[in-house]
C-alpha cells in the first residue's frame, strides 16, 4: 500500500487484521518478516526519521507521577526540540485543548480522556509531517471527539499527512480522502473514496426505513431476486439491489407490504456497507497464529 | 545525544523529586545526629553510681584489696572522672547466708538513687581457689556492667592468689603492667600515620557503601524499566528513542540520582563529625564526654580507584538490573528474576573478609580480574596497600570488557524486553532474543 503525500488516509480493518501491526513496523518498533517500507521516499525506519512523525500509540501510556507540561517537554525533546521551543508549543497546544489549568498537575489526576489529550499533543508538538495515529477516537466522548477530529483536519489542510486506523466506519467515510482497507493481514480494498464507492456500487444501494410491519419486510429483504445484500437494522437497511433488479421494483414490493416507508433513497454504498460486503463475517476474527497483534 | 540527555533529566528530576528521594536524604544524617547525640545524652543521664556491698567470709586482705579496687574504678577517661562504685564491705564469716537474706530484701528497694543498693558482692576463701565470685544484684542483665565488675575482680583476685604463694604486692603490681600492641600502617615504605584499625574501618565502610548502592540503585534502575512497560509509554518511547540510548540514559540518570545522594550523605557525615561539640551544645549537652569520632583520611588515589570501580561496577549490575526489568511485567515477577543478580553484589560484599585477611594472596589476585566481584575486590585491596600499577591496569582492564560484554548483552535483552508482554521469557527465549534483537 502506498500513502500519498498530504491529506488524511484511512487503514481500516476489522479487530486482529494487522492495522496496529502495520503501523508498529512503520514506526519501527516491531521488524518485518518479510517485505519493505520506505519513508518519505527513503529507505529509513520511523526510528531515524522519528523528528518528523508524530505517532499516538493504540496501547496509550503516561509517566503517571510526571506533571503536564514537564511531561509533554520531554516527549518534545525525546523528538529533537529544545526545552525552551517545546514548553512555548506544549503551552500553546494545552490553551487550545482547554488543558492548560492542568499543566501543573500530575499525569495521574487526570481523566482518562485528558490524559488521551496530552498524549495526542504529544505527537504532535513538534510539527510532525506525517502524523500516526493509531485509533484516535477510542474512548473519547463526543465533544473530544469533535476537538480531535478538528485538530486532524486542520493538520491535513496545512498539507502535511495523516495516517489513523479505526474499525468506526462511519467516521473513516466523513474524513478520509483515501483509505485502504485490511483483513487477515491481506490488503482488500485500497483507494480513494470516490474510486471504491464507484467501484463497489453494483446494481444500486438503496437506503430506507419503515416503521410497521417489519416482518413482511424483513421478508422482502431476504428475496435474492431483488436484492444482493442487506445491512439490516430492523427498523431500517441499507441493501445492494441484485443485479438485474432495479429501485423501482424494490419500492413496489415494499409498498406492497405495506410496511410504512419512512425512508426511500437511491444512494452510493456506504463504507460500512462496502466493508461488511469485502470483509464478510468470516475474516472478522483473526487467525491464531498472529500472535504479535495488538 | 541530545535524547540520551532528556531521558538522563527526566529521570533525575523525577527521581530527586520523590517523597522517599528527600526523606531518605534527610533520614540519614539525622540518624547519625541522633546516634552521636543518643549516646552522649545516655553517658550523662546515667549517673553510673552503683552502690555495692562486698560481704567479705574470706580471710586475709581480699576482702579489703577488692574494696580498694571498686573505689578505684572511674567514670569516663582519665582523672576527672567520678568514682564508679559506693563500696560498704560487711565482715560475714560464719553467718553468711542471713546476711545474704538480708541483703536481698534491700537491694533496689529505696526510691533515693543515693542510698539505693545495686547489689552485692560475696568474697569467700572458696572463691580464691575455683575463681567463682557470687554477685546479687538488680543490674545482672547489664552487660557491659557485669563485665566492668569482671575485669575489676580479675587482677584482684589475681593479686591475692600470687600474694598467697609469696609474691610481694608491688611484685604483683610491676608484673601485670599491661601490654598493648600499637599498629602503624607502612605503604611504600612509608609510615602512613594511619592504625590498623583506621585503614580496616575505612575497606569496611567502602565495601558497605558499594555494597548499598549497587542494591540499591539497581534496583531502582529495575523498577524504572517494568513502571515504564507497565504505564505503556514504553511504545511512545521506543518510536523516537532508540532502546540503546534509552537504557543508558537510564543507568546514568539512576547513577546520578545515586551519586547525589551519596555525596549529600558524605557531605553530612563530614559536617556532623567535624562538628560534634556546637551540634551538642545545640541539645545543651557538652561535648566532653562524646567518645572521639574519627575518619580515617582517604587518599586520593585510594578515593580515584574506588569512584572508578564504583561507576565501573554500577555499569555492569544497572544494566544487568535493567534487563531484568524488560524481562518481566510485574514487580512481583522482578524479585524472583534478580535474585542471580543480586547474589553477585552479596557474593562481592563476602570477599571483604578473606581479602582483609590476606590482600596478596592468590585468591585475591583471581577475584580482582573478575568483573562480577572486582568492584569490590580490587579498592579493598587497594585500601590495605596500593597495588602495584600493572595489576591494578589489568583488573581495570578486565573489568572494562565485562562491562561492555554484560551491557551489549543486557541491552539486547532490553531491547526486545521492553516490548514484550505476558509471562516471563525461559532461557531458551531469552538466548533467542540476544540473538535477533
Amino acid at each position: 500500500m502506498t500513502v500519498p503525500r498530504g491529506g488524511i488516509f484511512g487503514l481500516l480493518g476489522p479487530n486482529g487484521a494487522g492495522k496496529s501491526t502495520t503501523i508498529r513496523m512503520l514506526m519501527d518498533i516491531i521488524v518485518p518478516d518479510a517485505g519493505k517500507i520506505s519513508l518519505f521516499g527513503a529507505e529509513r525506519t520511523g526510528r531515524d526519521l522519528s523528528a518528523r512523525i508524530g505517532y499516538l500509540p493504540e496501547e496509550r501510556g503516561l509517566y503517571k507521577k510526571m506533571r503536564v507540561l514537564d511531561h509533554l517537554i520531554f516527549l518534545g525533546e525525546t523528538k529533537g526540540l529544545r526545552r525552551s521551543v517545546a514548553s512555548a508549543k506544549a503551552s500553546v497546544w494545552l490553551e487550545r485543548l482547554g488543558l492548560s489549568a492542568w499543566s501543573g498537575k500530575k499525569v495521574e489526576d487526570l481523566s482518562k480522556g485528558m490524559q488521551q489529550k496530552v498524549q495526542f499533543i504529544g505527537c504532535l508538538l513538534h510539527d510532525p509531517d506525517l502524523v500516526i495515529l493509531d485509533e484516535p477516537f477510542s474512548g473519547l466522548d463526543p465533544v473530544n471527539s469533535q476537538v480531535m477530529k478538528d485538530v486532524v483536519v486542520e493538520i491535513a489542510r496545512e498539507g502535511r499527512t495523516v495516517l489513523f486506523s479505526t474499525h468506526i466506519m462511519e467516521q473513516a467515510e466523513k474524513m478520509c480522502d483515501r483509505v485502504v482497507i485490511i483483513a487477515r493481514g491481506e490488503k482488500v480494498i485500497d483507494g480513494t473514496l470516490a474510486e471504491i464507492k464507484r467501484a463497489e456500487a453494483g446494481a444500486g444501494h438503496v437506503a430506507l426505513a419503515f416503521t410497521r410491519n417489519a416482518a413482511a419486510a424483513a421478508r422482502i429483504l431476504e428475496d435474492r431476486t431483488l436484492i444482493a445484500r442487506a445491512d439490516d437494522y430492523g427498523a431500517a437497511a441499507e441493501v445492494e439491489l441484485a443485479p438485474g433488479a432495479d429501485s423501482d421494483r424494490l419500492l413496489k414490493a415494499l409498498v406492497a407490504a405495506d410496511v410504512g416507508i419512512s425512508r426511500f433513497e437511491v444512494v452510493e454504498p456506504s463504507l460500512q456497507a462496502i466493508f461488511i460486503a469485502k470483509v464478510g463475517t468470516d475474516a472478522i476474527t483473526a487467525p491464531a497464529r498472529e500472535d504479535s497483534d495488538a | 545525544m541530545h535524547k540520551v540527555w532528556a531521558v538522563i533529566r527526566r529521570e533525575f528530576r523525577e527521581k530527586v523529586r520523590t517523597r522517599a528521594f528527600i526523606i531518605g536524604t534527610i533520614l540519614i544524617p539525622t540518624f547519625m545526629t541522633l546516634l552521636i547525640v543518643g549516646q552522649v545524652v545516655l553517658s550523662q543521664r546515667d549517673t553510673g553510681l552503683r552502690h555495692i556491698i562486698v560481704v567479705d567470709a574470706a580471710g586475709g586482705e581480699f576482702g579489703s584489696r577488692l574494696e580498694a579496687a571498686l573505689r578505684d574504678v572511674k567514670l569516663g577517661s582519665g582523672d576527672r572522672g567520678r568514682t564508679k562504685y559506693r563500696v560498704e564491705r560487711i565482715k560475714a564469716e560464719g553467718r553468711m547466708e542471713p546476711v545474704k537474706d538480708s541483703l536481698v530484701r534491700l537491694v533496689g528497694t529505696s526510691k533515693d538513687s543515693l542510698s539505693k543498693l545495686d547489689g552485692f558482692l560475696v568474697v569467700t576463701e572458696a572463691a580464691l581457689d575455683s575463681g567463682r565470685v557470687e554477685y546479687y544484684g538488680s543490674n545482672v542483665s547489664s552487660l557491659t556492667e557485669m563485665g566492668a565488675l569482671q575485669s575489676t575482680l580479675r587482677p584482684v583476685v589475681l593479686t591475692e592468689r600470687l600474694v598467697r604463694e609469696g609474691v610481694s604486692p608491688a611484685m604483683v603490681q610491676k608484673a601485670s603492667a599491661e601490654v598493648s600492641l600499637e599498629t602503624s600502617k607502612i605503604t611504600q615504605g612509608k609510615l602512613t600515620g594511619e592504625s590498623g584499625e583506621s585503614s580496616f574501618f575505612l575497606a569496611y565502610a567502602m565495601t558497605f557503601m558499594m555494597y548499598f548502592a549497587l542494591l540499591f540503585y539497581g534496583i531502582q534502575v529495575m523498577s524504572s524499566v517494568i513502571e515504564e512497560k507497565s504505564s505503556r509509554i514504553m511504545e511512545v518511547l521506543a518510536s523516537s528513542i532508540s532502546p540503546f540510548q534509552l537504557m543508558l540514559g537510564k543507568v546514568l540518570g539512576v547513577g546520578s540520582v545515586g551519586l547525589f545522594q551519596l555525596s549529600i550523605w558524605a557531605a553530612a557525615g563530614l559536617y556532623i563529625t567535624a562538628n560534634v561539640a556546637p551540634i551538642l551544645a545545640l541539645f545543651k549537652l557538652s561535648g566532653d564526654s562524646a567518645t572521639g569520632v574519627s575518619i580515617p583520611s582517604v587518599s586520593l588515589p585510594l578515593l580515584g580507584v574506588f569512584l572508578l570501580f564504583f561507576v565501573l561496577g554500577f555499569f555492569l549490575y544497572a544494566s544487568m538490573y535493567a534487563a531484568v526489568g524488560a524481562m518481566c511485567s510485574t514487580q512481583q515477577d522482578a524479585t524472583q528474576t534478580q535474585q542471580p543478580v543480586t547474589i553477585g553484589i552479596v557474593v562481592g560484599l563476602m570477599c571483604m573478609f578473606p581479602l582483609l585477611n590476606d590482600p596478596s594472596s592468590t585468591l585475591a589476585r583471581v577475584l580482582s580480574l573478575i568483573p562480577f566481584v572486582a568492584p569490590f575486590a580490587t579498592p579493598i585491596r587497594y585500601s590495605v596497600a596500593p597495588l602495584p600499577w600493572p595489576e591494578l591496569l589489568l583488573s581495570i582492564v578486565t573489568t572494562v570488557l565485562g562491562v561492555l560484554a554484560i551491557t551489549w548483552l543486557a541491552s539486547r535483552i532490553y531491547r526486545v524486553g521492553i516490548l514484550a508482554y505476558g509471562k516471563k521469557p525461559t532461557l531458551r527465549e531469552l538466548a533467542r532474543w540476544v540473538r535477533t534483537a
